[in-house]
């Protein structure tokens, strides 16, 4: 038999839904197990050191110090990097903290939330590695080879990405976006006059039909396919998990250029979309065009 | 909050950083070709004086602004980007200019939540027959731009 492939798995700033999207390759776990030998895996075993290895599964961005040097040892110990998940991929839900500086956020968590008690108003300084002054996604700390993106990765891909790397093959993911792969019913000559929040679909909608031309903000047409479209066909907007897809680079930008084609009343429409970058950028803002906040000043910036 | 490490690792990014040397202030002017480009040459052979600090980038309709370019005229570091185009209702594509309007309004917004002054954001259409109009926005705008100083952008760094 030949020697098993020896796969490490770290975390990072990650939920660990990542991992438990692993599991859910579900039989074929056993074929993948049988080819591959997890030696590292913070999730499953007690672990000390990061062995050698020729696949790393990265999952998370980097949020604290410790992260980036895990990550750099990873990166010397491991051959193939790939990063598992949005928020290795662009910086993930955690990324929008880019939107508040390291201090405002310590302050928001240790000393202005109603429930802390904490009356020296003491902040986390010493034995716990501090925040970096903003959320990054793996590869603009280390090379990264290949990427797996959604929230969480699809098991399907996962497996994809696996097996054709076993196979010596490049894994490769779709180029097209959600819209492509989605089968509810597009109308595409018909002008779309209404915008809607999420919450209006209580007052009925057409469960059959292109969420976005019945008005509600659906993130289709700025995301990677490869999902099979799950959120639209439960009737749940999509919010773009999956990144950009292969010809856009920066998801609020493809996704207000769609939008532009909404025949409402800017006004209405910006009232609408209450929270653009929370909407848009949900996933990505770290590897956005213009990455976190900005802070203008003006002249005294200089 | 005590710092614990001096150490400071700059990043990766798929965008180019911006310039070190710019043009200042630096207007960039998004012009529709049979509106606000057309205006903007009958400035110049109306030889209206202007500053001479605006970047005009022509498309064929401002319904083809990629907000794309929007956002990477801001990273590049423009004090004011500039959406332009013919006056509602005259557009030569009939709908393009409200297309642009609506991504503006979504565009500044955006820009608001990222901390821009959303006064560097500017929405001004200009007709064929308004040269004037545009040297007068020029104008308004630099004196705008004593108020409201450089963009944040100049001195933007992409590190941990």
């Amino acid at each position: 038999m030949p020697e098993k492939v020896k796969v490490v798995n770290e975390w990072l700033c990650v939920c660990s839904g990542c991992e438990i999207s692993l599991l859910n390759i579900h039989e074929k776990l056993l074929n993948l197990l049988d080819r591959i030998e997890i030696v590292h895996s913070p999730v499953l075993m007690d672990v000390k050191e990061i062995p050698e290895a020729d696949i790393a599964l990265v999952s998370g961005g980097v949020r604290n110090w410790e992260n980036v040097e895990v990550l750099k040892e990873v990166r010397e110990k491991c051959r193939i990097l790939i990063a598992l998940g949005s928020c290795a991929a662009f910086g993930g839900i955690p990324g929008l903290g880019n939107l508040f500086s390291r201090e405002e956020l310590l302050r928001k968590v240790y000393i202005d939330t109603k429930s802390t008690d904490n009356p020296n108003k003491v902040l986390p300084c010493k034995e716990v590695p501090p925040l970096t002054k903003m959320v990054a996604p793996i590869w603009k700390v280390v090379k990264t080879d290949y990427v797996i993106p959604g929230c969480p990765p699809e098991a399907d891909l996962i497996w994809d990405a696996l097996s054709s790397l076993l196979d010596g093959k490049e894994p490769c993911l779709s180029t097209r976006t959600v819209c492509d792969e989605c089968p509810l019913k597009k109308e595409e000559k018909k002008e779309i006059k209404v915008v809607k929040r999420w919450y209006e679909a209580s007052e009925g909608f057409d469960p059959e039909r292109c969420l976005l031309e019945q008005g509600f903000v659906c993130m289709g047409p700025a995301t990677r396919a490869g999902c099979g479209a799950k959120c639209p066909q439960a009737h749940v907007p999509c919010r773009g998990c999956m990144g950009p897809a292969a010809t856009q680079a920066d998801q609020a930008a493809s996704m207000i250029g769609a939008l532009g084609f909404l025949e409402v009343d800017p006004e209405l429409l910006v009232k609408k979309v209450a929270d653009p970058v929370g909407l848009f950028y949900r996933y990505t803002l770290p590897s956005a065009i213009i990455p976190r906040y900005v802070e203008d000043r003006g002249g005294e910036t200089r | 909050m005590k710092e614990h490490k001096p150490e400071v690792l700059e990043l990766k990014s798929a965008y180019p950083a911006t310039p070190k040397k710019l043009f200042e202030p630096l207007i960039v002017c998004f012009a529709c070709n049979y509106c606000t480009y057309a205006g903007a040459d009958y400035a110049g052979t109306a030889r209206i004086q202007y500053p001479p600090n605006v970047i005009v980038i022509r498309h064929m309709c401002s319904g083809r602004y990629d907000p794309l370019e929007f956002l990477e005229a801001l990273r590049l570091g423009a004090d004011f980007v500039w959406h332009a185009g013919c006056h509602p209702g005259d557009c030569h594509f009939l709908t393009g200019n409200y297309k642009a309007s609506r991504r503006f309004a979504l565009l500044k917004k955006l820009c608001e939540q990222l901390g821009f002054n959303p006064e560097r954001l500017i929405l001004e259409w200009v007709s064929a027959a308004e040269g004037d109009r545009f040297a007068s926005i020029v104008r308004k705008l630099l004196q705008k731009y004593e108020e409201i100083g450089p963009s944040p952008m100049k001195n933007f760094k992409e590190e941990l």
